[in-house]
């Protein structure tokens, strides 16, 4: 009998490796520190001599997005190596880089100018504004909105990972109150992200464009297998349809909790996270219970 | 709401104990009613959310999540047990959970 279908799902950004699930998958280590050389040989910007307990390099956000990119590569490679092939992938926001690097679409190299594209026009676009991201868990969308439009935040809502469970982009004064007002209103847990500039919101779209026009020389090639969008949740394939899925990146909301729905009415239910972190294994338990999610320490 | 035994409470303590030695592997013998949740268990507000979920399930409860976050903003849970008082509330009393701070 064939095995179920196996979807990789490349997690956002992650600044905490002190911990981290790679530890135990046998092979990582020494194929994590082979990307990591060999990005440092075309990138001076690249940090080696990263560290996993001394998370050195981690107070910087693009020197954090190299590593957990790089991280996730290797993660995904050693998988392929073990026969974990995956009938779909899914990038999580910045998780979208190493997807593509996964299925074929993009060299390592190509994947790390994209990040720094990516990370240099947004700066450009938030110069002189203060900006964050926050997730607020225990209200519903409609709470949320609700609390938007009665204090006129500048706030989009820019994820939704569960039913109730979302993430917020705009300027920071506006998330932080936002989150006070959350947690008056009863969400059961509400945070601001280690980010200074506001993902996925909507004024980035002229940092969009500009990433578009800067990375339009890169090369990007089909891909192995259907990445699935979070904006849309549609199969992507060709160059075209991935080079509109990097750019609306940038600037489109996502939606991890109706992209997860999708594979489950398809009936595909097992997933591997292949980064740093835990955090889509966690929230996975607030979607569906059919939901198998495994963290690379995890895998049966 | 759901009907109120003997035997519940001891339910409740049997489910919240395992699922704090479970998820922050250490030994239940470890886990007692003073037990601090954040500082000795390394525990999280997530946790505090699958714990609901795993509580509506078993007992059918009708309970919007911001019933359980107002309250919990006035009556802050730190211990194993307070949070078992809170389930057993929560169980108890469901959607009018506010109503007992009106009561009181």
């Amino acid at each position: 009998m064939p095995a179920p279908p196996l979807v990789f799902v490349f997690p956002a950004f992650s600044n905490d490796y002190s911990v981290h699930p790679g530890n135990d998958l046998k092979g990582f280590k020494e194929q994590f520190d082979q990307l990591v050389n060999e990005a440092c040989r075309f990138h001076e910007f690249l940090p080696a001599g990263f560290h996993f307990q001394d998370n050195n390099f981690l107070d910087d956000e693009l020197k954090t997005q190299y590593i957990t990119y790089l991280y996730s590569c290797a993660a995904s490679m050693v998988l392929r190596k073990n026969q974990r092939i995956p009938d779909y992938s899914a990038g999580y926001s910045l998780g979208l880089y190493a997807a593509l690097y996964d299925s074929g679409s993009i060299t390592l190299d190509t994947g790390l100018r994209f990040i720094q594209q990516a990370y240099l026009a947004i700066g450009e676009s938030v110069k002189g504004q203060t900006s964050g991201m926050g997730t607020i868990i225990g209200l519903d969308r409609n709470d949320i909105e609700l609390l938007i439009g009665k204090s006129n935040l500048k706030i989009d809502i820019t994820n939704q990972n569960a039913p109730y469970s979302f993430v917020v982009s705009g300027i920071r004064e506006d998330v932080v109150k936002l989150l006070y007002l959350a947690n008056e209103e009863g969400a059961l847990h509400t945070r601001t992200l280690p980010v200074s500039v506001p993902y996925h919101y909507h004024q980035l779209k002229d940092a969009a464009t500009r990433f578009e026009k800067k990375t339009s020389h890169l090369d990007v090639f089909p891909s192995l297998n259907p990445i699935v969008s979070l904006i849309d949740q549609k199969e992507l394939h060709t160059p075209r349809e991935l080079r509109r899925e990097l750019t609306g990146n940038l600037y489109l909301p996502l939606n991890w909790y109706k992209t997860q729905q999708w594979f489950l009415l398809r009936g595909i239910y097992r997933f591997i996270e292949c980064g740093p972190s835990k955090s889509l294994v966690k929230n996975a338990k607030f979607v569906a219970p059919e939901l198998r999610f495994f963290s690379l320490d995890r895998i049966p | 709401m759901a009907e109120i035994t003997n035997n519940t409470r001891n339910e409740v303590k049997e489910i919240v104990y395992n699922f704090f030695a479970d998820e922050c592997e250490v030994d239940k013998s470890q886990i007692n009613d003073n037990t601090l949740i954040i500082k000795d268990l390394d525990g999280d507000s997530l946790m505090f959310l699958e714990l609901i979920e795993i509580f509506k399930k078993k007992y059918n409860l009708e309970i919007e999540l911001k019933v359980i976050g107002k309250y919990s903003v006035k009556h802050p849970v730190a211990t194993i047990g307070q949070l078992i008082d809170m389930q057993m509330l929560i169980i108890e009393h469901e959607n009018q959970l506010l109503d007992l701070d009106i009561k009181s």
